[in-house]
């Protein structure tokens, strides 16, 4: 009993942090309909900044987060606007196959900045636990957990309180008309675009305390999070932060009590049986499919 | 169509390409540019296979790279099981099992499609690999399988590998070749360019995606299988690495999909590039760099490839200062007298007093929203009968649902005497339905005659190999398109014609299928008056020959002039059924309808801007 | 002599670049005034010496080391007059951890760089397909790693092995001591969390069957897959069964995740063996904390304080050259480089490959890690050595010949006495 309790309560730490992870992937694609396979890279990119922040300053990674978010939203704002905004048009395989060439370029400037040797921030209280009755709760996870709870409510009150969600919305629902009323959705897209890599960098300190990272990380991660938006719906935010409780769960589950060795074909056969059996993940909308083509 | 100059430029090119490559290991035993070769050679296999899919039929897939592991670990499993047997005997067995696997992406294929089903194929890729990993019993885990050096002579080097290599590659590229100029192949590009259209007129989807996954692979395993036994050691990591595929799209992408040398010329320039900047450049993370920025730039400013934007370049070099014929006038259309090859003219007197087309309690919703509503109604028998009806009353969807364009949630739909609703859309229409679009979906990339050719009036597997665009198909293709007066226009892509154009191109599409019901949805929409009175002159002499019309249309006076009968719907129902008159006499259509003047306008005139 | 402006890590590197570069031309110098005037008689040419190692990609830490380890060789052969007096050069290309590249790669080596020797990767994964290119081009070659068995399977006749035993043998000194120890103090239970890759599992296999065979029980024995990054769940799972000796098959990234999700969960086991990671030097104590390594066993090819011939030279060298104490991987590499020049100067020449093997298989070669010597196949026929972390320092606890400190049994972590 306790194993398993063990097990879920691991699995729910675990899903928190993939939740911010996979939130700024869901947004992107709800906004502008890219699938950004390079959020992987992306949330790489900011374990390797808070590393650096950490490695060079002494600033305590989680808190560093003050500082990560805003570099790795610059990275991500200046990545749309050179990459990106001149394929919004195009179709979604397109865009696909940049931002995999996207993620590529990232691998290989991480190797070329910081080297492909397996880095670790290790603040004081990494190997520490909360113990509770006969439970374990690493400190890290505990606080990275927390953080991921905070700044997605930051993010869920961005989007639903304030006029620039309801810009955001818009944009998303119907861009055409969003622009009638007065949207630049251009503009709107490369903020949509700078707030999902943020939210991906945000992540990306969490996990830099976590686990060890190279540069080629990324490849298990873009895994991950795209299992956990496509199992929450494509587009959905509420949808992803299920998805990602339920695949840390899974995750853990299949480790625990299957094997560890076949764990990690579990997001992988998640989007297989998904996107064949439920297209529209669990909370995602299936589109009219009638609809004549804009 | 290319002028004959540059092709021959063209295959001079190739043929002396060919002969390089076949004469290079006598000249030269240079190690470094044979297996610069040999690894052209798998990947060319490899990108030109993935063309049939991502090219033709338009499915990228991510997870080409598999079918070269899957390959490699045939040969890998079988020649450590039986030492005795030659290894080559299982070159042929790894591309059937190849073929076989690739039976799953094409059974994936017929349920999702564009990015949905880009990530599938990363997700089937790994999911192999890790099933190569976990499967010890059979493939030895992560500590791989290796096979044995090959035992003929150390003077021969490379060269059986090299050859074998090149002979996979011909009979591949020659498969490419044969696939693009059959049915099959028009099929495949019609999948591409419009997959829910490309069913209407009769094009078995299941049929067309199952050989191409198959064709797609089945040379692509052998070359793995090639590949691993020259690697002498197959292992899970190296096998299924993302990065091969990557290199196999790459390849495709940079040459020209949908090409027939495309997919080569890409395949040879990224190997030199990658071998050089391993050596030259620095390794690692240049190569990330490279590989990475190609793929950004090739997307970003080169989408068609290299070949197709020489060609295209070639092609405005030519016409440069010539008038096009887009701005030429519609012929005025001919006599279908002459179309007695491809159209089945009837003697009206013959047809019985009968509904051919029928529907009964059509259901469908969206969500929350009843689109259609318990709609029935019959269309007698050469008849032309009109359907209308407020926006969003449900007409097209009601086409939509006959056509199975999208699936009925409950009703019944007959067609001559015989239920349909179980149908897919290819079936309805080898049985006599076709179909126009609202607003026309033809084949953009297609040329005017390709779209009518497309049709596919029955389904054989026979017939996908017959020669695509010529003999007794193009010429029946030519007349139509003469009635409708487009001939004139035949070898122009679709794009480049006008929504006028275009529906009469999509006419002459439909009536390809020489189908026993036509629905027409909106032909008077978004066309000018004088077309207008073509298009109806063309139903009625149609109808005059037994053709059965049943036409959506908010032109008032096109439709109560031309059908009889009429039904009107209202909120997803049939609300009224009758003649014109008793139509335009009934106090409820004009309460629910025909009231609504300025609506109608609007939307017109909205319309013709599109 | 652009091979040695390519390395990238920073400014350690770049001055280690400097430095080679300097010595290789003083080499130059010294000798037959550096190649003579143009095109002059072969033997003036320096020797080349071909090699690709994964510089970058998920082998990148062992392949970085072992290419250090090349370069000190070099530079000290070539400080003491070369090989057969001429100058050595190295030519080494980055595989990026990718099996075509290394295939494509050891062809370039031979065909187009034409190098006159070969030395090997890192990796059995990668020494499997270049190994093959080297047996059909008929040219040695010396692997600093690969000890995979599958490797001498092969019946091949040019590949050597530059350690002490392959993997399958390498846990074996520590079980046997463990199935010594007496009653009381012999651990009753094991778990046995295992990456699955062809190094790490072949250890624990041997050492499993070893410990089982003397009455330990097994408690817990789960692979897991290479892209693992979660291992709390493992760790719990263990923490569960209970074990008194934890021996984990491990490559470096996985290790120390593991061991810190172990010491998160509070899972301190009596005894503690890690293959890999542990002999990572100070990459390891940082990985994991240094008051954590405290008694943590590991099999090892090699030792800094060793009393082998040349090897305070080496160390001394590698301090100089890269600061801090060579990693194994970076010693298995020289010693590959000594192994090849004992065979070079054996024979006099290095125009017959086939007479380099020959004597490699009859003779016994003195290096760094001790003496080596091979069989038919190539296969090492010594054993490992057996270390632990004490006072912040690896040392080598077994065998009792190669000592550099005393054995102790517990694991304890954080400092705790």
């Amino acid at each position: 009993m306790t194993e398993l309790l063990q097990t879920l309560v691991l699995g729910l730490l675990l899903g928190g942090v993939y939740a911010l992870a996979a939130s700024g992937l869901t947004l992107i694609f709800g906004v502008m309909r890219v699938i950004n396979i390079a959020h992987g890279a992306f949330l790489i990119v900011g374990a390797f900044v808070t590393y650096w922040l950490w490695d060079s300053f002494g600033i305590d990674p989680l808190l560093a987060i003050v500082f990560t978010t805003p570099i790795v939203f610059a990275i991500g704002w200046l990545t749309y606007k050179v990459v990106v905004s001149p394929v919004r048009t195009a179709p979604m395989a397109s865009t696909v196959l940049l931002t995999f060439g996207l993620a590529l370029v990232l691998e290989g400037a991480m190797g070329e900045i910081w080297g492909n040797n397996s880095t670790a921030v290790r603040p004081s209280y990494t190997d520490e636990s909360f113990t509770i009755g006969g439970l374990f709760l690493p400190k890290a996870q505990v606080y990275g957990g927390l953080i991921a709870v905070v700044v997605l409510t930051l993010l869920w009150v961005l989007l639903t309180k304030t006029w620039l969600g309801r810009a955001i919305r818009a944009a998303a629902t119907n861009p055409a008309s969003a622009e009638l009323v007065g949207i630049k959705v251009a503009a709107v897209a490369a903020l949509v675009f700078g707030i999902g890599i943020a939210a991906a960098g945000a992540g990306g300190a969490i996990t830099a305390v976590l686990y060890p990272f190279v540069p080629g990380s990324h490849y298990a991660w873009i895994a991950r999070l795209l299992a956990i938006v496509v199992l929450g719906g494509l587009g959905s935010l509420n949808g992803a932060v299920l998805g990602a409780l339920l695949f840390g769960l899974a995750e853990t589950m299949t480790s625990a009590y299957v094997s560890p060795a076949w764990a990690t074909a579990v997001p992988y056969a998640i989007v297989f049986a998904v996107l064949l059996l439920r297209p529209q993940g669990i909370l995602g909308m299936r589109l009219r499919e009638d609809a004549v083509p804009a | 169509m290319s002028v004959p100059k540059p092709i021959w430029v063209g295959r001079a090119l190739v043929l002396a390409a060919a002969v390089l490559l076949l004469v290079f290991p006598q000249v030269s035993d240079d190690l470094y540019y044979q297996n610069m070769i040999i690894l052209s050679l798998v990947f060319a296999i490899g990108a030109s296979g993935l063309s049939i899919i991502s090219g033709f039929a338009g499915y990228i897939s991510l997870g080409q790279g598999a079918f070269i592991g899957l390959g490699g670990y045939t040969i890998g499993v079988l020649a450590t099981r039986m030492p005795e047997t030659s290894v080559w005997v299982w070159v042929p067995v790894a591309g059937v099992v190849a073929a076989v696997v690739a039976l799953v992406l094409g059974f994936v294929s017929l349920r999702s499609r564009g990015p949905a089903f880009v990530i599938i194929t990363v997700a089937f890729l790994f999911l192999v690999q890790v099933i190569a990993v976990n499967w010890v019993s059979l493939t030895n885990g992560t500590a791989g399988l290796t096979l044995p050096l090959p035992q003929w002579d150390f003077e021969i080097g490379n060269q059986p590998f090299y050859y074998v290599l090149l002979g996979l590659l011909a009979l591949q590229l020659l498969m490419t070749w044969w696939i693009r100029r059959t049915k099959l192949g028009m099929g495949l590009i019609a999948i591409r360019e419009d997959e829910t259209k490309a069913a209407t007129i009769g094009i078995s989807l299941p049929t067309h995606k199952i050989i191409a996954f198959m064709a797609s692979a089945i040379f692509v395993g052998m070359a793995g299988a090639v590949y691993g036994y020259y690697l002498t050691f197959i292992d899970p990591r190296g096998m299924f690495s993302i990065l091969l595929s990557v290199q196999l799209i790459l390849s495709m992408l940079i040459g020209g999909k949908a090409t027939l040398w495309g997919p080569v010329l890409g395949a040879f320039l990224i190997e030199w590039l990658n071998e050089t900047a391993n050596n030259d450049w620095g390794g690692g993370n240049t190569r990330l760099f490279l590989f990475g920025g190609l793929l950004v730039a090739v997307v970003i400013f080169l989408p068609q490839g290299i070949l197709p934007a020489v060609e295209s370049g070639l092609a405005w070099l030519r016409t440069r200062g010539k008038a096009g014929l887009v701005g030429a006038r519609i012929g005025t259309g001919g006599s279908l007298a002459s179309l007695t090859d491809r159209v089945q003219l009837v003697d009206r007197s013959t047809i019985p007093d009968r509904a051919v087309l029928e529907v009964k309690g059509l259901h469908k919703a969206f969500g929350g929203v009843k689109a259609v509503d318990d709609a029935s109604f019959a269309v007698p028998e050469g008849s032309i009968t009109g359907l209308i009806g407020p926006n969003g009353s449900g007409k097209t969807t009601i086409f939509n649902l006959i056509d199975d364009t999208i699936r009925a949630d409950a009703g019944e739909i007959w067609l001559d005497g015989k239920r349909i609703d179980g149908l897919a859309p290819w079936e309805r229409a080898h049985r006599g339905l076709g179909r126009t679009f609202q607003i026309t979906r033809l084949f953009r990339e297609m040329t005017v005659l390709e779209n009518v050719v497309a049709v596919q009036r029955r389904f054989s597997v026979a017939q996908l190999g017959k020669v695509a665009v010529s003999g007794a198909e193009a010429k029946a293709a030519e007349e139509l398109l003469e009635f409708v007066g487009m001939r004139a226009f035949r070898d122009q892509k679709a794009r480049a014609l006008s929504y006028g154009q275009q529906k009469l191109v999509e006419l002459a599409q439909i009536l390809m299928l020489d189908p026993k019901v036509i629905l027409l949805d909106e032909p008077a929409g978004g066309i000018n008056p004088v077309l207008i009175d073509r298009m109806g002159e063309m139903i009625r002499e149609l109808n005059s020959y037994g053709k059965t019309f049943l036409i959506v249309e908010h032109n008032m006076p096109f439709v109560l002039g031309l059908c009889d009968p009429v039904h009107v719907l209202a909120r997803g129902r049939t609300m009224a059924s009758g003649t014109p008159d008793e139509i335009q006499r009934d106090p409820a259509v004009i309460d629910a309808y025909l009231g609504e003047d300025f609506e109608l306008d609007y939307r017109d005139e909205h319309k013709v801007g599109q | 002599m652009s091979y040695f402006s390519r390395r990238r890590r920073l400014s350690a590197v770049a001055l280690t670049s400097a430095l080679a570069f300097g010595l290789a031309a003083c080499g130059g110098d010294d000798s037959d005034g550096g190649g003579g005037g143009g095109g002059g008689g072969d033997s003036d040419d320096p020797i080349r010496i071909g090699t690709s190692l994964p510089l970058t990609g998920e082998f990148s830490q062992p392949g970085q080391a072992a290419e250090q380890g090349y370069q000190i060789w070099k530079n000290m052969v070539n400080e003491n007059g070369g090989l057969l007096g001429r100058d050595v050069e190295l030519v080494v290309k980055d595989d990026a951890s990718n099996q075509n590249t290394i295939v494509a790669d050891y062809n370039a080596l031979i065909g187009q760089d034409k190098v006159d020797l070969l030395l090997g990767t890192f990796s059995s994964l990668l020494n499997l397909p270049a190994s093959a290119v080297a047996e059909k081009a008929k040219m040695v070659y010396v692997e600093p790693a690969g000890g995979s068995p599958e490797m001498f399977s092969r019946g091949f006749k040019f590949l050597f092995f530059s350690q002490q035993a392959t993997a399958d043998r390498q846990g074996l000194v520590f079980a046997d001591w463990v199935a010594n120890l007496p009653e009381d103090e012999r651990p009753k239970t094991a778990a046995y969390p295992t990456l699955d890759d062809p190094f790490a599992a072949p250890v624990v296999e041997g050492a499993r069957e070893a410990l089982e065979a003397a009455g330990v029980e097994t408690v817990y024995e789960e692979t897991y897959a290479i892209d693992t990054k979660n291992f709390d769940t493992i760790v719990s799972a263990i923490k569960n069964a209970d074990p008194d000796l934890v021996f984990h098959g491990a490559q470096f990234e996985d290790g120390i995740g593991m061991t810190r999700a172990m010491l998160k969960a509070g899972l301190k086991p009596e005894m503690f063996f890690q293959t890999n990671a542990p002999s990572f030097g100070d990459q390891f104590s940082e990985g994991v904390g240094e008051e954590n390594t405290e008694g943590v066993f590991f099999a090892v090819s090699h030792h800094p304080d060793a009393e082998t011939p040349g090897n305070a030279e080496f160390v001394q060298a590698y301090e100089e050259e890269y600061g801090g104490m060579p990693p194994e991987d970076a010693a298995d590499a020289y010693a590959a480089g000594q192994v090849l020049q004992a065979a070079v100067e054996a024979v006099g020449s290095i125009e017959d490959q086939q007479a380099l093997a020959d004597w490699l298989r009859e003779n016994e070669v003195e290096t760094i890690l001790g003496p080596l010597s091979w069989d038919e196949n190539g296969a090492p026929t010594g054993e490992f050595l057996i270390g632990q972390w004490q006072g912040g320092e690896a040392q080598i606890v077994l065998p009792e010949d190669a000592a550099t400190a005393e054995i102790k049994r517990d694991w304890t972590p954080g400092g705790a006495g």
